[in-house]
């Protein structure tokens, strides 16, 4: 196990498999919030049905840890080995054929990461913007469960919140775009006569990701999805 | 054509280096980069000053021997070529040429601009032959080789070996090399008896020598002087992996 480490190949195959599992993840994630536009009922039912897994749900937990945890790691670990192989910069180098997105993993990667952070104590740990964090609300079929209906809406009606998430989606996007590319070539699949579908696929996909995840904030602005003031 | 150039000049590979400005003048459109150069260094000569060091050698674009960093990119702005057949009149007049080394810590600076490139040399000894006696040349019809795959070798098979994928790679990777000898010998019948020994050997050698990892930003491609394409690395992950997987 340690031994895939000293190859750089097998360490990006793992930083790619790793990947995979998030870009997956970054799916799931959005298809479940997606149901905050079918209203208070069914997102907070939605929240408290996650909450029912137990097990299952710590079982995707630690999947994920575990990718965040290996997809990190080879990123350090290549991105010093990259920087040590070459000592002496250049005093004018152009980019040739790379795009900005490309080049820019390690910094759109740390973006992310902040992210992440931000948004657990936002959402998962309740530690910022905690005022609408422990509301319950009363489902249907008379359970009392977390408003997390609330919680999410009124954390979208601060404007420097959405800000902060719409520029976070952007640099999301960006390293989504080459992932989703990347990935298909290190994993070794490059042929001439798809080549392009996989770019239209990684730029068109990545897209979507991130226009979902921003019209949730943005209908929050927008007044599209509102405080209730439940149940 | 007059124009300003700022060289990387360093006395051997432990000396600190800087760069000089020189002015070049009359300079005809037609010649060839390498001509510029062997122009100014006529002129440092005759004024007694030591002249700058580059390496060239078949000056056709076929040897591999030149490796200039022009303006930023390896073998200059034309696509396609190598310096040698860079000619002047792709400058214009008046402008600043800023020439540098490859830099990579796998190829260290000898003298000014020349770089020592053993480590691609060793990672062939790795590998990139085959081993097998094969006797007399056979006739050309008697091993069938789909075109495809005898086309695809013969791309991968152009590679000069003049390190400007490493040169461009912000990485220093020499992934696009050896995946370009990888899959040139991985490709013929010839090369499959040690096809997947060859690939274990030659990654590791690469590795071994400080070269960077592929962050497949493609910049190697785009600077190849033979255009040789990133699905050769593709090709070389995927032998790899297969070869790791099923122990060589």
């Amino acid at each position: 196990m340690i031994g895939i480490f000293r190859s750089t190949i097998l360490t990006k195959i793992a930083m790619a498999l790793s990947g995979l599992i998030w870009i997956g993840f970054s799916i799931a994630h959005l298809s479940g919030h997606f149901l905050l536009f079918a209203g208070q009922e069914a997102y907070n039912a939605y929240g408290q049905g996650l909450k029912d897994l137990g097990p299952l749900l710590w079982l995707g937990r630690i999947i994920f840890i575990i990718s965040f945890l290996l997809h990190s790691f080879s990123g350090i670990l290549l991105l010093s080995r990259n920087k040590e192989a070459r000592p002496v910069q250049y005093k004018a180098k152009k980019p040739i054929v790379s795009t900005p997105q490309s080049r820019m993993m390690a910094l759109t990667g740390i973006l992310l990461f902040t992210f992440m952070v931000y948004h657990l104590a936002h959402f998962t740990w309740g530690v910022v913007h905690a005022e609408y964090s422990h509301l319950t609300y009363t489902l249907s079929d008379g359970r009392a469960v977390h408003d997390v209906y609330t919680m999410v809406v009124a954390g979208y009606q601060n404007v420097f919140v959405c800000l902060a998430y719409v520029l976070f989606m952007l640099g999301f996007g960006m390293h989504l775009s080459h992932a989703i590319a990347s990935v298909v070539q290190t994993l070794g699949f490059n042929h001439p006569m798809y080549n392009s579908l996989v770019k239209k696929v990684a730029n068109g996909l990545s897209t979507i990701i991130i226009l979902g995840y921003i019209s949730i904030p943005a209908s929050v602005m927008l007044g599209v999805l509102k405080l209730t003031g439940g149940h | 054509m007059n124009l300003t150039l700022h060289i990387w000049r360093q006395e051997n590979t432990t000396a600190e280096g800087r760069f000089s400005t020189y002015r070049v003048e009359e300079i005809s459109p037609d010649m060839s980069f390498l001509e510029m150069l062997d122009v100014l260094n006529e002129r440092l000569i005759n004024k007694g000053e030591v002249p700058v060091e580059f390496e060239h050698d078949c000056r056709e674009g076929i040897c591999g021997t030149c490796s200039l960093m022009v303006n930023g990119v390896p073998h200059g702005p034309e696509k396609g070529t190598t310096t040698c057949q860079l000619h002047m009149r792709k400058f214009k007049d008046g402008d600043e040429i800023t020439i540098e080394p490859w830099r990579a810590k796998a190829f260290p600076v000898l003298k000014d601009l020349v770089v020592d490139r053993s480590a691609f040399d060793r990672i062939i000894q790795k590998g990139g032959y085959i081993s097998a006696n094969t006797g007399n040349a056979p006739d050309g019809n008697a091993i069938p080789i789909p075109k495809p795959d005898a086309d695809w070798a013969f791309e991968a098979a152009a590679c000069i070996g003049c390190g400007a994928c490493v040169a461009a790679c912000k990485n220093a990777s020499a992934s696009l090399f050896v995946a370009a000898k990888v899959t040139h010998l991985g490709l013929l019948p010839q090369g499959q008896p040690e096809r997947y020994l060859r690939v274990t050997a030659m990654v590791e050698q690469m590795d071994q020598e400080g070269f960077g990892s592929c962050t497949n930003t493609y910049d190697c491609e785009g600077a190849c002087p033979k255009q040789i394409s990133v699905r050769n690395i593709a090709r070389m992950n995927r032998d790899y992996l297969k070869a790791k997987i099923m122990g060589n």
